[in-house]
């Protein structure tokens, strides 16, 4: 029972691995999931910017972006795919 | 007709290939007001010194190459140049642009812009520095690929003074449809056929060098949008570290976390994660990268300096892949070998052929051999499966040279699948080949394929892989129809920006137009406010519209491949495509949002409003 985290670019230096599992009871929210991954003060400055979500930083569920109001609140359940990347560019 | 001392030189080069004539002309300062310059101005002389129905492998098709009054600035990555013609491939605009040293050794000769008409007997180069223009024989150039014809018109120069040549290799002299410019070795003006162009004037090359310098008419003032653009651009992690780290190849895991990964002629977006590793930008950064290195005045970074080990021992050295060759030429094909994309690349830059048209051209040819279609193409030696990475190498090189099978590609992938009775299945916009982002996994960046100038392409149509794409308060939801319209056009606004400025797109991943309204006003001391670059980017849009409806191009161009309209796919868990009434709709309102009429074309009353004059010399 657990949510799986995927890493891209540099977060897989940062987290130490391409993904990982969290427990679906500590993973509730987005907000819930980003606490627990943001276990040391500099995994917590890759994710966070004070009470938001730090700029560039993208995060999507299962593919989708998050809602642009409270998308700390967003809701995760069990299996859900949550990805984790800066933003990126190409051309 | 005004003095022109600030921000740039004044002076239009023309030549006439015909009879190997060449003058410079004036530059009207009201021209930079309203065009500004690389794009913009280019477009402008293009519209009033060609013919629009001309053919564009004829004499009378034109070139114009223009530098920015940024260019010859220290302003970041402003040493771009901006290429217009007619395309051989698509009948509409051509429009490329390219980074390399080239578009700032031209402006230090001291000229702004370059026009060039007819067609030369025979092969010749130019050669262009202060007070001297120069057409030459090039008959000891024809036939090397673009490095060597690199080397040989620029080595054997002292440090610092070192020129820079533009050139065609084998595939422009052979006239693919798709054929490149090269810049320095491995910058490309890409896209549309500008190589063809060349190839049909017997132009192999041209040579540009000086020194001259612009004057800035107020330090001060440029210096505040300066420091505010480098200071952006350090704290953004795009353009900060990631271009660097991981090249354009980043995307290719994310573009499929967003199921937007083209696979097998965009027949789907379904790929295992694992193949998908092998040639992402984290594996070519561990793997093959020996460098990463920027353009000039470049402080991004992305260019990736490779090196391929061969099974026998051989090493070979070159640039890329960048992200829409890995994808296109990958995937798309049905292959996730580096190598073989990767030295398919080096050839593709060595012979001179769009990277992207080649990639979606073989893509088409693999369908079709898969599903019987090819008759007497067959015959011809073309006879494909996807996943064929062994072929990848050898297809570009007899591309370039039109051998065999590659006469049938060296037409790109919509005359191949038209000659098979099945149009349907190339993957082009106007015949142009698409970029490596399913239109069906976002509508604004289908919309931008639909109504891109040049055809489908992600550059000149709008990139809806920005910040806005992936939430947070700005989002534009992607598949928003509502939405769509005004964001797509925002997004090609910022392009048509960026490319009459000479300056790479990445920097819009750090900033937008502030900084670059105060380092332009204060270099030219004229009135380019936000507002006022605003009105050049919609003046530029309409007038590249108004050439494209005067070549003969319809709504019914505007249009993206029926595969996308009728085959979903699944994005977030949730089949999607782009339907028929879905483009209808899009369309509609994105017309209405460029002030176009119901069958896109510019009224005669945004014309005036945007002070578009008639073409020179011709009464409206």
């Amino acid at each position: 029972m657990a949510v799986t985290v995927k890493f891209f670019a540099y977060f897989r230096e940062v987290f130490g691995g391409r993904e990982c599992g969290v427990p679906a009871a500590e993973a509730a929210t987005v907000g819930a999931l980003l606490d627990r991954l943001g276990d040391t003060p500099q995994r917590r400055a890759e994710l966070l910017a004070g009470a938001g979500l730090k700029p560039h930083l993208v995060i999507m569920i299962n593919g989708a972006p998050l809602p642009p109001d409270r998308p700390l609140e967003t809701a995760l359940k069990d299996g859900d795919v949550v990805a984790i990347f800066p933003l990126l560019g190409g051309g | 007709m005004s003095a022109a001392p600030f921000g740039f030189f004044g002076k239009i080069i023309e030549i006439d290939l015909t009879g190997g004539d060449a003058r410079v002309l004036p530059l009207d300062t009201a021209l930079v007001a309203d065009y500004l310059g690389g794009r913009g101005l280019a477009t402008r002389l293009f519209y009033d010194a060609v013919d629009p129905q001309c053919d564009p492998l004829g004499p009378d098709n034109v070139v114009v190459i223009a530098a920015s009054p940024l260019i010859g600035t220290t302003a970041p990555t402003s040493a771009r140049g901006h290429m217009v013609f007619k395309s051989p491939l698509t009948g509409v605009i051509g429009t490329s642009n390219s980074g390399g040293g080239w578009g700032h050794t031209f402006k230090s000769a001291g000229y702004d812009a370059l026009v060039i008409k007819g067609k030369a007997d025979s092969p010749v180069w130019i050669d262009i520095a202060p007070g001297k223009i120069e057409v030459l024989p090039a008959h000891h150039l024809w036939g090397q690929d673009i490095h060597a014809t690199n080397d040989e018109l620029t080595s054997g120069f002292e440090a610092g003074s070192r020129p820079r040549a533009l050139c065609i290799g084998p595939g422009g002299e052979n006239l693919v449809l798709y054929a490149v410019v090269g810049n320095d070795k491995n910058r490309v003006y890409g896209r549309c056929g500008g190589g063809a162009v060349w190839g049909s004037k017997n132009l192999k090359a041209i040579r540009v060098q000086g020194k001259e310098k612009i004057q800035i008419h107020d330090k001060e003032r440029y210096q505040s949008g300066y420091d505010q653009a480098l200071y952006l651009l350090r704290q953004a992690p795009v353009t900060k570290r990631l271009m660097r780290e991981l090249g354009t190849a980043g995307l290719v895991e994310l573009i499929n976390v967003i199921n937007m990964l083209p696979h097998r002629n965009f027949q789907d977006c379904t790929h295992r994660p694992e193949d998908l590793e092998r040639m992402s930008g984290e594996t070519i950064a561990k793997t093959i990268l020996e460098k990463a290195a920027g353009c000039y005045l470049c402080p991004i970074g992305c260019q990736r300096h490779t090196r391929i080990d061969g099974d026998d021992g051989s090493t070979q050295r070159g640039e890329g892949p960048e992200y829409e060759t890995v994808v296109l030429m990958g995937p798309d094909c049905g292959i996730y070998d580096l190598a073989a994309i990767t030295t398919a690349n080096y050839r593709c830059n060595e012979l001179g052929i769009d990277t992207i048209s080649f990639g979606g051209t073989v893509a088409c040819a693999m369908e079709l051999g898969e599903r019987g279609l090819l008759g007497a193409e067959k015959e011809g030696g073309l006879d494909l499966r996807f996943g064929a990475a062994a072929e990848l190498e050898k297809l570009a090189v007899d591309t370039a040279h039109r051998r065999g099978a590659g006469a049938l590609l060296a037409e790109g992938s919509y005359r191949l699948a038209e000659r098979c009775g099945r149009a349907d299945l190339s993957m082009t916009v106007k015949k142009l080949e698409l970029p490596a982002y399913d239109p069906r996994a976002s509508f604004t960046q289908a919309l931008g394929y639909m109504t891109s100038p040049s055809g489908a392409c992600h550059l000149r149509g709008g990139y809806a892989v920005s910040l806005a794409f992936f939430g947070g308060t700005k989002e534009i939801p992607r598949f928003s129809l509502l939405q769509s319209p005004i964001a797509i056009r925002n997004m090609q606004n910022t392009g048509i920006l960026q490319d009459s400025l000479g300056v790479c797109r990445f920097t819009g991943y750090a900033f937008g137009s502030d900084p670059w309204s105060r380092m332009l006003t204060g270099v030219t001391g004229m009135d380019f406010s936000v507002f006022r670059l605003e009105e050049i980017e919609n003046r530029v849009a309409s007038l590249e519209r108004l050439f494209n409806v005067e070549a003969g191009a319809t709504a019914a161009d505007d249009a993206l491949p029926p595969r996308f309209a009728e085959t979903p796919i699944v994005v977030a868990g949730e089949e999607k495509m782009v339907s028929e009434q879905a483009q209808e709709r899009m369309r509609r309102d994105y017309y209405s949002v460029r002030g176009w009429d119901s069958e896109g074309r510019p009224t005669r009353a945004l014309l005036e409003d945007l002070a578009i004059a008639p073409r020179a010399g011709r009464a409206s």
